[in-house]
């Protein structure tokens, strides 16, 4: 059985993004350039089971969002094809649900405690399409939960706003509705058209959210309402909801089926 | 003249270069500057008419509706006011036009869209806007349809379905716009111009709306690909849907034996079997296709020829037609028939049932019903498709609703008749004419609401064309057919138009009860026998017929059902020839003398007529 890929070779990466950033002295800029797991997603059929897990199903009331899917692992659902990972939404009548999708996780496969994760993805469109890809954090044995736990959505987007996305954090006392978030909008280009770069690099006290080349947000204790809760180990969320409070509901303009298209995950570490 | 010499010269490229700027400003465009591509010059209106902008109103609009306003703009010095009319002003009714670039036009392949800011003195909504008009081809017609106007200023988008096509676009703005509630309004328009957005995606083409239609048809029936439309998402996640024109799109046969696809959308049906025609519009597949099944070759059901003066039509191109509620009411729950005027052989509709058990076209529920009292016989034409065998029926019933023009009472009446295999034809057109009193219990027709086709199915597919109702007067408005044989071949009996045997009695007296009267139609002497049984006609002389090959005779009647001819030699020996009756209106015959075999053709002494009815007889004679 093979383990996860622990890549300690020096990957002469340089950090294009924070070179590309502007120098504001308040950021905290740490260099995580030592690549410790990574799927480009190049093997077709079922993704890697080292790497990812499925959550099956609705979940308590809709995944806590009241969202409307049923999430699978079926390949009509979750399959990687033609270098890519597909995560699709369908409409159809299955399980009692008026659609179903796809959530993949890495819980218990791959956590970490600080670094830079990115997936290079190109996003589903439309009302009512919620993709995402987040981490949130492991839950001590089942004695915390969230938002003690934390959650940094390192992507979340609303399908009937193609050319923004937000990045968010929530904790203590800042979830939800409270939680904090920052919206980023392409210039003239949009998220469902080709592929993005969505990344954070968390440290010991900042996360700083970047798409493609453009840093454009760090959040930092003295920002948040709450106890800082991202010191400990997090893991991978990447998923396509349908429907919920975040999103709506899809209407009749809404295509489906929709295809979120992944076509890396890559974790970094600190030298 | 000096820049012709300079083309004629091979000059370099370079100066082909300069010479296109020269020729641009000079509004005559060489075909050597051509090759070097049109200005891509996006700004229409921004402070004022870009190069080569020209104005052209629509006719019948108000040609003033359009003005350059100096005071209220978005942006900069001027902007484009826009005055539509009130209802009925003699100006015109509307306002609209096209803005087209006369310079050749303009390479717009490197936008996705034409935007504008634009607001009104009240919300209004633009009936039609968008480019691609140019008054010539209208090649790359873009129409957005129901465009709303707030009265603040707002950003407006249009996409362009496929910017790879304008490369040399002239059409660069149009709009048509009516009075809101009879009232004229004024919205302006700035800062209008062609952008590159990045923002516009999901392109969804469509043909026929987005459905997939069947078509039953045959050879040589166009069929034009109607609502082309594309659809993009924008910025804003909302849906924008416009109406495009053919040259958006790469339309494809999956068989070009059966039917071929032009560039302007018009499929043309050229053979026999199945054909999907499907498009695409910038490398998209569009929604919706055409699926034809093509019969191959038609015959076209004979052309009706009776005068319209005298016709009640339920379904015929040949005469105008009463309105129908439906032409297959699809009366649940036992019939089974499927189809109706689903055939359309370029403009000549034709019925067509399948799996036929019993049908109606009915005329009462949300059209009058039908007086056909004056008319007095029903044509049909039937073409039977598949087999007809011996037991196989088509019965067709009149139904009459009555005075009270609802079905129930005591006032509905009906009747029918029934063909049968000896009259229908596998793949034949038989055309049936009879008179409206064979419908046997029919014994009103007013208030006609319904003409019922009943097979039980033992005949399943059958087209249908012509039905109509037509009157035939009892006594014949033209006359019998001038006959042109040369006088020379022809021993004539009862003709104006030659010498007849003399001494002929036209009425002898054999006991008949048949009255004879010699009456004048359209001017022409015509033999009339009334309420006939049986009537001779005794020769003025005994004839020799036996160098003669035909008997000849005109005869008219709308009422007999039996009608029998005699040929009589000396004995007497006599034979018989039965005419077809009634008839719809004349019936010129021409008898081999053969047939009345044995009658000695060199020994008539008399003619004979037997049967019913009214009968009007003209030209009987004997030719070679």
């Amino acid at each position: 059985m093979k383990k996860l890929k622990y890549i300690s070779s020096f990957l002469a990466l340089a950090m294009v993004l924070l070179i590309a950033c502007d120098t504001d002295e308040t950021q905290t800029v740490t260099n995580f350039d030592n690549l410790v797991m990574e799927d480009n997603f190049d093997i077709n059929g079922a993704p890697d089971s080292n790497i990812w897990d499925y959550n099956i199903g609705t979940g308590s009331n809709g995944w806590g969002n009241n969202e409307l899917q049923y999430y699978t692992d079926r390949s009509e659902n979750v399959i990687v094809e033609d270098g890519v990972l597909k995560i699709i939404a369908r409409q159809e009548s299955y399980m009692g649900s008026g659609y179903t999708s796809a959530r993949l996780l890495t819980s218990g496969k791959f956590e970490q405690t600080y670094g830079r994760f990115e997936a290079r993805i190109q996003l589903p469109w439309g009302q009512g399409i919620w993709p995402a890809f987040w981490l949130l954090g492991e839950d001590a044995g089942g004695t915390q939960s969230w938002p003690q736990i934390g959650e940094i959505d390192i992507m979340e987007n609303r399908g009937q706003e193609p050319t923004l996305i937000n990045g968010t954090v929530h904790g203590p006392e800042y979830s939800g509705g409270e939680s904090i978030t920052k919206s980023y909008e392409l210039e003239n280009d949009r998220f469902d058209t080709g592929f993005h770069i969505f990344g954070v690099e968390w440290g010991e006290n900042y996360i700083n959210f970047y798409v493609d080349d453009v840093l454009y947000n760090q959040i930092k204790p003295t920002d948040v309402t709450g106890d800082w809760v991202f010191n400990h180990p997090f893991y991978i969320i990447i998923n396509v909801a349908v429907g919920g409070g975040y999103v709506g509901s899809p209407n009749d303009a809404t295509v489906f089926p929709q295809e979120m298209l992944v076509d890396y995950v890559r974790v970094y570490s600190a030298d | 003249m000096k820049m012709k010499t300079y083309i004629n010269s091979k000059i370099t490229m370079l100066f082909v270069l300069v010479l296109a700027t020269v020729v641009s400003c000079e509004r005559d465009i060489s075909e050597e500057a051509s090759e070097v591509g049109f200005t891509n010059d996006p700004e229409i209106f921004i402070d004022g008419f870009s190069s080569g902008l020209e104005y052209y109103p629509f006719g019948g609009s108000d040609n003033d509706a359009f003005t350059v306003d100096t005071e209220d703009t978005y942006s900069g010095s001027a902007s484009m006011r826009f005055d539509v009319p009130n209802y009925g002003d003699s100006d015109g009714s509307y306002a609209g036009a096209i803005f087209r670039d006369d310079n050749g036009g303009r390479d717009l392949s490197g936008y996705d869209a034409l935007t504008f800011w634009a607001k009104s003195s009240q919300a209004g909504t633009i009936n039609e806007i968008g480019f691609g008009q140019d008054f010539d081809e209208n090649k790359f017609l873009v129409t957005l349809s129901g465009l709303n106007l707030a009265t603040n200023w707002k950003k407006y988008i249009i996409a362009i379905p496929d910017a790879s096509k304008l490369t040399q676009e002239s059409g660069l703005f149009w709009y048509a716009e009516g009075p809101e509630n009879n009232n004229g309004y004024t919205f302006w328009i700035d800062e209008l111009q062609f952008e590159k957005l990045g923002t516009i995606a999901q392109y969804r083409p469509s043909i026929f709306g987005g459905e997939d239609i069947v078509v039953n048809t045959f050879s040589g029936v166009d069929l034009p690909i109607t609502s082309m439309q594309n659809t993009v998402n924008l910025s804003t996640g909302a849906d924008q849907t416009v109406t495009i024109a053919p040259g958006y799109f790469n339309f494809t046969s999956s068989d070009t034996s059966v039917a071929t696809v032009s560039e302007l959308g018009v499929v043309s049906v050229i053979g026999a079997g199945t054909a999907v025609v499907s498009a695409t519009s910038n490398d998209v597949d569009a929604l919706g296709s055409l699926t034809i099944t093509s019969e191959g070759q038609f015959t076209a059901a004979p052309i009706p020829t009776q005068n319209p003066e005298n016709v009640i039509s339920i379904f015929s191109d040949a005469y105008t037609s009463e309105p129908v509620d439906y032409y297959n009411g699809y009366w649940a729950p036992y019939q089974t028939t499927l189809g109706q005027n689903d055939i359309n052989v370029n403009g000549d509709e034709i019925i067509k049932y399948s799996e036929l058990n019993f049908v109606g076209i009915q005329f009462s529920e949300d059209v009058p019903t039908i007086d056909v009292s004056q008319m007095t016989h029903f044509h049909v034409d039937i073409q039977v498709q598949g087999a007809v065998e011996a037991g196989d029926f088509l019965t067709v019933k009149l139904q009459d609703i009555g005075v009270d023009d609802d079905f129930g009472g005591e006032n509905d009446t009906a009747g029918e008749i029934t063909l049968t295999n000896t009259t229908l034809s596998d793949g034949n057109w038989v055309s049936i004419d009879v008179p409206i009193s064979e419908f046997t219990g029919l014994t009103s027709r007013a208030n006609l609401a319904q003409v019922v086709f009943v097979s039980d199915a033992t005949i399943t597919d059958i087209y249908v064309d012509n039905i109509y109702f037509y009157e035939i007067s009892s006594e014949p408005t033209t006359a019998a057919p001038t006959p042109t044989i040369d006088e020379a071949n022809v021993i004539s009996v009862f003709s104006d138009a030659y010498t007849n045997v003399a001494g002929s009695e036209l009425n002898p007296n054999w006991g008949q009860n048949t009255v004879v009267t010699e009456e004048s139609i359209a001017g022409n002497n015509t033999l009339k026998y009334t309420d006939l049984n049986y009537q001779g006609l005794q020769l003025g002389s005994t004839q020799d017929v036996s160098g003669m090959t035909y008997l000849h005779l005109d005869y008219y009647t709308v009422n007999s059902s039996a009608l029998n001819a005699y040929l009589i030699s000396d004995g007497p020996v006599e034979a018989a020839k039965a005419l077809a009756a009634p008839t719809s209106g004349w019936v010129t015959l021409d008898i081999p003398l053969a047939d009345f075999s044995p009658v000695d053709l060199a020994n008539i002494i008399q003619l004979k007529f037997d049967g019913n009815g009214d009968v009007y007889l003209d030209n009987i004679y004997f030719y070679n």
